[in-house]
């Protein structure tokens, strides 16, 4: 019984222990639903355990209800109870800590959590959100501190890059390193190469590039591979580009209307009887933009290694075509990249012994082929869209046949030269008297097209050698070589009577000694050809040498270095007049023209290695914390510049830095709230060597000729005279930029929030520029270091991201605060910007003011009549306006003298924003993936002087339908009249607008499909996607673009902006 | 293994061993001026841009200042003219003597101080070249010298009170400004170092003109004295004009017109000019001071002529005064060889007639009008390579100097006042002090020594009112002999001291 009893009992116990098995079965998958491969799958407490396969799945038998714990490298583990799933999909989250663990700082990397500046990082994940075409365009809205302007909406167009206000007067982009290697052009990078972006914003980061990191240091890593298989992603996209906003300008009746008005205004009698007969007419605007200009890229890229090397080689194209002028190739920007990282263990005996125990070489190449075209913009002078928006709606595109006849006796000369589209068809021309510079868009466009093409390969090579115990020596070469080859000609045209070139015979009459005259003739050719090919080679060698050692809670890192860059430029070209075979573009060259050295019709030039560009460098940084809590940070960098003459070739650029991590105090330590909890101070100095070659020296200088003899006797002859160059300062010295950075780093829940806010102020001293030297000293004016400059700021960026079961979303916001003031200058005249048409002096700079500001005058409405006129006076009783009538803006007497004068111009707005901010947000749920990046401005104007007010019959924009027609009209707008006594259209902040805006600057959508499909086709990853990118902007400016750079000394002045494109893109990612 | 690191270790050595090279790059299209001046021809450059600055007068840095014109239109006989009262404004500001420190013809300024600071160069550099005798040495200096007084002589007469410097300043480029006197004191010396040297030519010739010569000299130094109304120097400027005299070099010539021809220019009667030439002229208007031909002609020539074959068209600038041309008796050649009266030239060119501009009078500066063909052979532009020099001293003023001291010294100078009356056919009679300034003026009508005429003999305060003008509305008074200085010069130098204008 008692066996029985037992049996049964063990027999019961056999059969709760069959039933309490159970067998979990399921896949393991990361946040972007890629197969965890190698994953650990383990009954916890026990040995029991799997691991996961080439697709993620797994089998694991262990009791049921056992708490299975599932984990790797780099995610959050995660602990499941069997229940006897078949079909679980375990999602393991990226382990934010590891993600983040690294900061490139520099001549090495940091574990974020010790890092002590001021370092904005933006990862290959992040940069997902957008679709650029250069790296300089991809930090827009990305980041806080770093304010992004797109230059121009044409193809490749560059951007302005700003890093915590400008700098100086001699503003400059930032330094960009790319794998170490000072990049001079950043164009021949394929942002789809690109592992991470590293920005480091104050002093103390950017001190160990001491020298030319004051206007801010990017630093650009490409892709590596990694050791694993091989991984092939080949990535395509086809998208179609239309201008997000075209100009609005008026109609023909509207067209005709002003004109009346103008001429009824000037005391004519109007031209249009009868206005609204005339419709619509011709919107030129729309005539010059293509329809659907394409851009498409191909990215292949393969990476893999093992324990002994590891590669990454990418291929990519680049072609995009300009929304304005790209069907006549006048806008265009093809790219070819070749890119090539390879690391190489040579040998790694480190687990022998400690010393000369391993070397490593890495290796990049990386080759781009670029060529582009591209027209004028950014002009009120005879750019192709200036004159779009100058052309009168009533001017035809296309000349018809009895047009076509009336040139032939009214252009007799240029009539075999009007330009005709590709079916033989005559365009319009337009009246030059009327126009000027300006002319028929379409024919500027359909003409013979320049282009410049540029090759240029960078190769470096790395190597690493572990000397003794954590002592470390690293050598790195880099050669930078680059040929840009210009073309372009001019076959003889004729576009209106005022832009044309034609060949002309003229006479010139010489005389002999004796007075007698003889005449000779000689043709002017009107076709010319140009060629020109600029050679840019650069290198760098740096040596150095690390030493990492932990001692007990006391971690130090130190590095000592040596650098020397140096870079010139050689440059041959050549030009020539008259073209033998001007109908056959493959035959046009400069060896194919008929003109001669001898008559100045050919024309050659060239140097070797231009004044080569040199830096040396010393410099050395010690990290130092004590037990992940104490952080502080010491770098001290020496430059010498080929800029600077012997007194002052060196720089000293010191900075320091220090942290407190509280998370890692025990306070902290265990608190499941707060996850990351640092404050960060620093200071640092930064220099800049903006100095024009050996301007501390006085060099002879010809050119200074004088005439000798008598012209009675024949004797006379021009003298070569040779003088000093101008005054020397040969005390000029590094132009300082002096910053102080507080910052906090904070992370809540497991890092599902986080947040870094910084402040700074950051001075510039010793500008570089023209000192105040009296002219009586008989020369040029030397520059020296003069003038100050001040930027204050506040950075913010902020993160969320959570996930609600398989919806997972992110939010990632960032927003900058800036605020500039020149607080010393020179000369205060010195900084003044002029267009030079009839509105006048636009921009300038001042001591107390932001740089650069608008100025000039300030309207207080439209005088309304004649009442207003005539009691708008001064203490005297006098006419304060004594030219102004009933229509006339009524200026502001600034300075209270009774008088409208210059004097009264004041400050009336700028370009440069208060506040950059940029949004990101990100989802994704079961294979669909949406994103979005949304970027800003607030707090900064634009001043629109597209409209030339010189010309008086041209087109004009639509905002001026609402100008004052009568009392009560409008106390914003003038009256309409091309001319006014009282100078309606001088500067004045008529011409400012609100340049605040928000853009989406890219929206995107995408699916992966299901691995368990793909995967039988060898397919590991399929997305297809499809994207917005300027989907809209919410803005009150009334122009082309608010986002108008215009250069650092003119920032804000819309010319007329090549305006972006919005464009709309199909893609596809394939990964296998 | 070890030969990497040590070769690692070689490039890191070999790099700090040439970081003086590298980072001390050569200029590849230059070379330091301390060691260009070497050889005899590149001190001969250095020279050459001593005598540059000259020829900038009449449009450096766009201010169309034109020697006589500029000086003339302070006087009584030549208006500002031009199209309007706004038109060149600096012309009309100086005419009217409202002259401010932002608003005052500061290129005078920066043009003479850029040659006194080549003269200075070439004399900080006159040892460094090779092969050079002591004699071109000492006429290089003599030379140099003579220029710097030129230069000082100009900006001494426009602003008086000026900062004085020989050696070329070094930074932060500050010099000591000296009151009119002292300038005086110090460039004269100058002027007498040189001649002491005695290397100088008394005429320059065969390719040579318009170098300094010691004829010049002695005018330059005459003109000083004259002005300072130095007693102690009247005997050793007569001596000096006795001196040229003398030496027979020069002569008056009979044709008077033809002294302002191509033809006239180093005449017999020329001692010195500012050189220009319209063969090849590369005088443009974004490359004001290269060397070529001069503005002033197109800017004081006569405006929109029609059926004027002898002239071209010119921009109406330095209307001559009826009261110039009237002051001539009718056979006096200078009247008709000097000005040009448009109604008696349009009774000989039928249809002649041209569009009068402000300030229009009818006359006009025949010596230095916009002849046809006087810009022959210009290659820039047609409008600022006429080919006319600038007359600065004439043999004709040394015998009216001669005249002029004797008097001063009360010895008897008639027979050189005689000799220029005679030429001119004129049968004026008076030999007092008085008398040869009136001389003085009928000789150098449009010329721009009028002006210093009436201030260096007193006579200014009393010719030159706002009463006895057509158009001026301000007296002219004893503070309006020295302009004001530049504002921008105060700015940067504000130990200078303004005055008061």
């Amino acid at each position: 019984m008692k066996k029985i009893a037992t049996l049964i009992l063990s027999l019961g116990l056999s059969l709760v222990a069959m039933a309490q098995n159970a067998t979990l079965k399921g896949v393991v998958l990361d946040s972007a639903n890629q197969p965890v491969i190698g994953a650990f799958v383990v009954e916890q407490g026990t040995s029991n355990g799997t691991m996961t396969g080439v697709d993620g799945d797994f089998s694991l038998t262990t009791r049921r209800g056992a708490n299975v714990e599932i984990s790797c490298i780099g995610y959050v583990s995660q602990v499941i109870v069997n229940d006897g799933a078949q079909n679980l999909v375990v999602i393991l989250a990226d382990d934010a800590e590891m993600l983040e663990e690294t900061v490139v700082i520099g001549y090495g990397v940091q574990k974020k959590s010790v890092v002590t500046a001021s370092i904005s990082s933006v990862t290959e994940e992040d940069l997902k959100v957008q679709s650029q075409t250069r790296v300089d365009n991809m930090l827009q809205g990305m980041t806080s501190g770093v304010q992004v302007t797109q230059n121009s909406g044409a193809p490749g167009a560059s951007s302005t890059v700003v890093i915590r206000g400008i700098s100086s007067i001699n503003h400059a982009s930032p330094l960009y390193i790319v794998d170490g290697m000072p990049a001079g052009s950043i164009d021949y990078i394929n942002p789809n190469d690109i592992e991470r972006i590293d920005v480091l914003k104050d002093a103390a980061s950017a001190a160990v590039y001491g020298a030319r990191a004051s206007d801010g240091v990017v630093l650009v890593t490409t892709k590596s591979g990694k050791e694993g298989k091989t991984v092939v992603n080949y990535d395509f996209s086809y998208g179609i580009q239309n201008p997000w906003r075209k100009p609005a300008v008026l109609n023909a009746t509207e067209y005709a209307i002003m004109m009346n008005e103008g001429m009824l205004n000037a005391g004519n009698a109007p031209i249009y009887d009868d206005p609204y007969s005339l419709g619509q007419g011709t919107d030129w605007v729309e005539a010059v933009f293509d329809k659907n200009a394409p851009i498409m890229k191909h990215d292949l890229n393969i990476s893999g290694g093992n324990s002994r090397i590891n590669y990454s080689v990418s291929g990519g194209y680049l072609s995009s075509k300009g929304t304005i002028g790209g069907r006549f190739d006048q806008s265009y920007y093809d790219r070819m990249t070749l890119r090539e990282n390879v690391g190489i263990t040579l040998f790694d005996k480190s687990e022998e012994r400690n010393w000369l125990n391993k070397l490593t070489f890495s290796n990049q190449i990386s080759f781009a082929h670029i060529k582009s075209a591209s027209i004028s913009a950014n002009s009120e002078y005879g750019s192709p869209l200036g004159s779009a928006l100058g052309m009168s709606p009533l001017d035809p595109i296309y000349a018809d046949a009895a047009e076509e006849e009336r040139y032939k006796s009214l252009y007799p000369a240029g009539y075999p030269y009007i330009i005709r589209n590709s079916e033989g068809v005559a365009y319009f021309i337009a009246d030059g008297g009327t126009y000027n510079e300006q002319a028929n868009p379409i024919a500027m466009l359909d003409r013979p097209h320049a282009y410049t093409s540029t090759d240029k390969i960078v190769a470096g090579l790395n190597t690493e050698l572990q000397l003794f115990d954590g002592l470390k020596f690293r050598n790195s070469l880099t050669l930078d070589l680059s040929y840009v080859y210009s073309h372009s000609y001019t076959t003889q045209y004729f576009l209106t009577s005022k832009s044309y070139s034609l060949d002309t015979v003229t006479s010139t009459t010489t005389y002999d000694a004796k007075g007698n005259p003889s005449t000779v003739e000689k043709t002017n050719y009107g076709s010319s050809a140009t060629q020109s090919m600029n050679r840019y080679y650069s290198y760098q060698v740096e040596n150095t040498l690390v030493y990492d050692k932990a001692f007990g809670k006391h971690f130090l890192n130190v590095v000592l270095g040596q650098s020397a860059y140096m870079s010139s430029n050689s440059y041959v070209g050549a030009s020539s007049r008259g073209l033998m075979y001007p109908d056959d573009p493959w035959k046009i060259s400069v060896d194919n023209t008929l003109g001669k050295q001898t008559d100045g019709d050919r024309n050659g030039w060239g140097r070797w290695n231009s004044i080569p560009y040199s830096i040396l460098s010393y410099f050395g940084r010690v990290s130092y914390n004590y037990d992940e809590r104490f952080l502080a940070q010491a770098t001290l960098r020496r430059d010498a510049s080929s800029h600077f003459g012997p007194n002052n070739k060196w720089g000293t650029f010191p900075s320091f830095s220090l942290g407190w991590n509280l998370k890692n105090e025990n306070f902290l330590k265990y608190n499941n709230v707060i996850s990351i909890a640092k404050i960060r101070a620093s200071w640092g100095i930064n220099g800049k060597d903006n100095l024009a070659d050996f301007l501390y020296a006085v060099y002879a200088q010809s050119g200074n000729n004088y005439i000798f003899g008598s012209g009675a006797n024949g004797t006379e002859s021009v003298n070569t005279g040779v003088k000093a160059s101008g005054l020397a300062n040969p005390n000029a010295k590094w132009e300082e930029s002096i910053q102080t950075d507080f910052g906090v780093d904070l992370g809540l829940w497991g890092n599902r929030f986080t947040a870094t806010v910084d402040f700074y102020i950051k001075d510039a001293s010793g500008m570089l520029m023209e000192m105040q030297v009296p002219s009586y000293a008989g020369d040029s004016a030397p520059t020296g270091n003069v003038g100050t400059m001040r930027n204050t700021g506040v950075e913010f960026d902020l993160g969320y991201r959570n996930n609600i079961g398989d919806f997972n979303f992110g939010v990632r916001f960032n927003a900058s605060y800036n605020r500039n003031k020149l607080t010393k200058l020179a000369d205060d005249a010195t900084y003044i910007t002029t267009s030079s048409h009839k509105i006048g002096t636009l921009t300038r700079g001042d001591v107390g003011e932001v740089f650069p500001y608008f100025w000039g005058w300030k309207t207080n409405g439209v005088f309304q009549n004649w009442d207003e006129v005539n009691s708008y006076v001064n203490a005297e009783g006098n006419l304060i306006q004594p030219n102004a009538q009933p229509g006339d803006f009524r200026w502001v007497d600034v300075n209270n003298d009774g008088k409208i004068t210059d004097a009264d111009r004041t400050k009336l707005g700028k370009g440069i924003p208060d506040w950059t901010y940029g949004l990101t947000l990100t989802m994704d749920w079961k294979g669909f993936d949406f994103s979005m990046l949304l970027q800003g401005q607030l707090g900064a104007q634009t001043l629109n002087v597209t409209r030339r007010t010189d010309l008086y019959y041209i087109n004009l924009p639509k905002t001026i339908l609402n100008r004052w027609t009568g009392e009560g009209s409008t106390n914003e707008y003038p009256r309409f009249a091309f001319d006014s006594a009282n100078e309606n259209y001088r500067m004045s902040d008529y011409w400012m607008e609100d340049a605040s805006f928000l853009r989406a600057r890219n929206i995107q959508l995408g699916y992966t499909l299901p691995v368990n499909l793909t995967k039988k086709a060898f397919i590991s990853r399929l997305r297809v996607y499809a994207q917005v990118e300027n989907a809209f902007t919410l803005t009150k400016y009334s122009g082309c673009d608010p986002e108008v750079s215009g250069g650092f000394k003119e920032v804000g002045v819309d010319r007329g902006v090549y305006p972006q494109s919005r464009t709309v893109t199909f893609g596809i990612n394939l990964t296998f | 293994m070890k030969k990497i690191f040590i070769a690692l270790t070689a490039v890191a050595v070999l790099l700090s061993a040439c970081s003086k090279d590298f980072i001390n790059p050569r200029h590849n299209s230059s070379e330091p001026l301390d060691e260009y001046f070497n050889t005899p021809e590149r001190l001969f450059q250095c020279l050459v841009a001593a005598y540059d600055p000259l020829e900038w007068y009449d449009y450096a840095f766009g201010q169309y200042d034109n020697l006589h014109l500029i000086f003339d239109v302070m006087g009584d006989d030549v208006y500002a003219g031009g199209s309007n009262e706004g038109d060149q404004p600096l012309i009309v500001k100086t005419h009217y003597y409202t002259a401010t420190a932002n608003d005052v013809c500061n290129q005078f300024w920066t043009v003479n101080y850029s040659g006194i600071n080549r003269a200075a160069t070439l004399i900080k550099y006159i040892d460094g070249a090779e092969g050079v005798t002591d004699a071109t040495k000492n006429l290089y200096i003599a030379e140099a010298k003579v220029l710097m007084a030129y230069y000082y002589n100009m900006l001494w007469k426009l602003w008086g009170n000026i900062p004085y410097w020989e050696e070329l300043l070094e930074a932060p480029y500050i010099a000591e400004q000296l009151k009119h006197d002292d300038v005086y004191a110090r460039f004269i010396k100058l002027i007498e170092d040189a001649i002491d040297l005695k290397v100088l030519p008394m005429k320059a010739a065969g390719g040579n003109e318009g170098r300094v010569t010691l004829a010049m000299a002695y005018m330059l130094y005459t003109e000083a004295v004259l002005y300072q109304n130095d007693q102690s120097r009247y005997q050793t400027a007569l001596n000096y004009m006795k001196e040229i005299i003398n030496s027979g070099q020069y002569a008056l010539v009979s044709d008077f017109a033809g002294i302002w021809e191509e033809s006239g220019e180093w005449c017999a009667e020329s001692i010195w000019e500012i050189n220009y030439t319209s063969e090849g002229g590369i005088r443009d208007w974004g490359n004001s001071i290269a060397a070529g031909g001069q503005v002033n002609s197109i800017l004081t020539g006569i405006p929109a002529p029609k059926n004027v074959p002898d002239y071209h068209e010119g921009w109406g600038f330095g209307t001559i005064a009826k009261s110039a041309y009237d002051m001539y008796a009718d056979d006096d050649i200078r009247k008709d060889g000097g000005i040009l009266n448009f109604a008696k030239y349009a009774e000989s060119h039928p249809g002649a007639e041209y569009t009068p501009r402000w300030q229009d009078t009818g006359y006009w500066n025949l010596k230095y009008i916009a002849r046809e063909g006087g810009n022959h052979g210009y290659l820039a532009s047609d409008n600022l390579n006429y080919g006319n020099n600038e007359r600065i001293y004439r043999y004709a003023e040394t015998l009216l100097n001669a005249a002029e001291l004797s008097v001063l010294l009360n010895q008897d100078g008639s027979s050189y006042l005689q000799q220029v009356r005679d030429r001119a056919n004129c049968h004026d009679t008076g030999v007092s002090r008085e008398d040869i300034i009136q001389e003085r003026h009928k000789e150098f009508v449009g010329e721009g020594k009028r002006y210093w005429d009436l201030v260096r003999s007193g006579l200014a305060s009393s010719v030159l009112k706002a009463a006895n003008h057509e158009y001026r509305t301000v007296d002219w008074t004893e503070n309006k002999k020295y302009w004001p200085i530049p504002q921008g010069e105060i700015d940067k130098d504000p130990a200078i001291e303004q005055n008061n204008y």
